[in-house]
């Protein structure tokens, strides 16, 4: 703190001050030069993106300005997910039209059951490190994971980059969480980021700018760290930028990405706040029914029952997330009772499941497996609706009261391991206690 | 530019998306959603905003996915300007895109129904009869821009390059 006070005299007096990861990405693409937390600043956008639950509020902002003017609509995707597949004629009415545009001005489009946005957007290669991204949804703060700033924007910010390549946007402070030591098994990004919830609360880093950093958070792989730059959203932050290695670059080049430009923060960049966690000495967390930032140990919350577990979402729909259930559940069979749902986060990640054997050991455990989509996350698709004082353990990202479609069911959120340990015994279990719980990607 | 209007209040931490948006009610278009606006959070909210008012809101307005329909409800309603302590970041944005002057402000001390002065020039937000005169930032130039042009998209079709004069 001592050393910020001493860098704001220095400011005064005309000495120079370090940037922020946001900094350097906004101060690169309005004009290169040095931009501060505060200013107001016109940047271009590398890439954009539409899902359906906003697309018919976007397409009439773009309907209002004649067609002719969107020399940038090739750089967004429209994306059908949060309606995969439709419910009712009103969400399949939107599809067509998202469909039509698409093909009419020739934007990228992904369809019922190719995946949820921020998973696609990243798999189909359209960014890399350094770019600025926006979408339509408060979860594009995941591109953070590719050294990325994205952030969440609405129609006529969309249209307006569509039309013009640029958007507006504050400069935002930034916060630098950094992750010590290194996870325990069966401790992932879920569990971090539900503390930070716990700590700050919801909302408590609104406006803000996340910077992940620490041989924990280099120890993750892709999945995980996505999981811990989508989580944030629900902090209320504005991006939740990791920084670049080889791991990134290899995933981003192994998806067809265009050539990084990794971003660091200067040594001497001025946060609003730091935090340093142990890493190890964190285990598996749970957010209790109603309230994301209700957070308690696992063990805590031992013999609450369940009848409903639920794998999938932006948050922890992937491959990792399947790998961590089945680890558990193959060759077993989850509680007489218990209802189990998986909605991989895209087609990609569904065959990847599947050419590994999980889908299969999930199904023989006695889980549904259901299309890529957004699904398990809110009943916008009609067929996860819970009955009256039905417990659900998900690994999606928010349990606002009635978001599964009754609100006199209830919603507790945990990673993958919490859930399918929870599926097995019938009762929110922690991972590190169940055979299988323990499993971590080879690195 | 100056703003004058009577203080409507709104409590902090409001989910406009429930509160304020079709979102819960499927088919309903915004002459009803205006009609029954906060009602559940600041009852006879919807009858007492006249046009010109001024939203006077607690901290936190629009937090989580804020829709725009909100803005072009609250514009629909005649709602001047909104001053509020720390906006929620979707809905400060969604307020500039659509024409309505968001100010950033403490708003202790402001009573419903007073009258409020903003003075964009000057920097100042007074409720004279509650003795409150605050100083506030001026707006940075593009956002000035945005708002004088009444909207983001209005202004692109008269400034396709961003250029501001």
């Amino acid at each position: 703190m001592r050393s910020n006070v001493q860098r704001g005299k220095n400011r005064k007096f005309g000495g120079r001050v370090g940037s922020t990861i946001a900094e350097k990405i906004l101060g690169a693409h309005s004009g290169g030069g040095t931009v501060t937390a505060g200013q107001v600043v016109v940047a271009r956008v590398d890439f954009a993106m539409v899902h359906d639950a906003r697309a018919a509020n976007a397409l009439k902002v773009i309907g209002r300005v004649g067609a002719k003017s969107l020399p940038f609509v090739t750089k967004t995707a429209l994306v059908l997910d949060h309606y995969s597949p439709p419910p009712n004629a009103e969400a399949a009415n939107t599809h067509s039209a998202m469909r039509a545009f698409a093909g009419e001005h020739g934007a990228v489009l992904y369809d019922v059951g190719d995946g949820i946005c921020h998973q696609v957007l990243p798999e189909g290669g359209h960014l890399t490190c350094g770019d600025l991204v926006v979408g339509t949804d408060t979860h594009s703060t995941t591109y953070g994971a590719f050294n990325a700033f994205g952030t969440g924007v609405e129609g006529t910010d969309v249209s307006a980059v569509m039309m013009t390549g640029k958007l507006w946007f504050r400069v935002p402070e930034s916060i630098r969480v950094e992750l010590r030591g290194g996870l325990q098994p069966g401790v992932w990004a879920k569990d971090v980021t539900l503390h930070m919830l716990g700590r700050l609360g919801a909302e408590g880093a609104n406006y803000r700018v996340i910077e992940y950093c620490g041989s924990a958070v280099k120890a993750m792989d892709i999945d995980d760290r996505m999981t811990l730059s989508n989580h944030a959203a629900e902090l209320g932050a504005k991006a939740a930028i990791l920084e670049a290695d080889e791991k990134t670059f290899a995933w981003l080049k192994a998806h067809g990405a265009r050539a990084p430009v990794p971003t660091a923060a200067d040594a001497d960049a001025r946060y609003v706040e730091r935090i340093e966690l142990d890493a190890a000495r964190l285990p598996p967390q749970v957010a209790r029914r109603h309230q994301i930032d209700d957070v308690a140990g696992v063990a805590e919350v031992k013999g609450q029952k369940i009848d409903v577990a639920l794998i999938g979402t932006c948050t922890n729909g992937r491959l990792d997330d399947i790998r961590q259930a089945a680890a558990i559940l193959k060759g077993r069979r989850i509680a007489k009772g218990v209802r189990m749902i998986v909605t991989p986060a895209s087609r990609r990640v569904y065959l990847d499941a599947a050419r590994e054997g999980l889908i299969e050991a999930l199904t023989m455990a006695g889980a549904s497996v259901a299309a890529a989509g957004c699904g398990t996350c809110v009943s916008l698709t009609g067929h996860l609706i819970t009955g009256d004082g039905e417990v659900v353990i998900s690994s999606a990202n928010r349990n606002f009261k009635g978001r599964l479609g009754n609100p006199d069911s209830e919603i507790w959120i945990g990673s993958a391991a919490t859930v399918a340990s929870s599926a097995l015994t019938g009762y929110i279990t922690d991972p590190r206690t169940v055979q299988g719980g323990e499993w971590r990607p080879k690195s | 530019m100056k703003i004058r209007g009577r203080a409507r209040l709104l409590p902090a931490d409001v989910n406009t998306d429930i509160h304020c948006s079709s979102k819960y009610l499927p088919g309903k278009d915004n002459a009803y959603v205006a009609q029954h606006a906060f009602e559940q959070v600041a009852p006879g909210f919807a009858s007492r905003l006249k046009p010109g008012d001024i939203i006077v809101a607690g901290r936190n307005i629009g937090i989580n996915s804020s829709r725009e329909q909100t803005v072009h409800i609250m514009r629909m309603m005649g709602a001047a300007a909104i001053i509020c302590p720390a906006f929620g970041r979707q809905f400060f944005r969604n307020a500039i895109n659509n024409g309505l002057p968001a100010i950033e402000c403490d708003i202790s001390g402001i009573a419903e129904g007073e009258e409020v002065e903003i003075d964009f020039s000057a920097g100042s937000v007074v409720a004279a009869a509650c003795g409150v005169i605050r100083h506030v930032p001026p707006l940075p130039r593009e956002i000035q821009a945005i708002l004088a042009a009444d909207g983001l998209i209005a202004f692109l079709q008269n400034h396709p390059n961003w250029e501001l004069a």
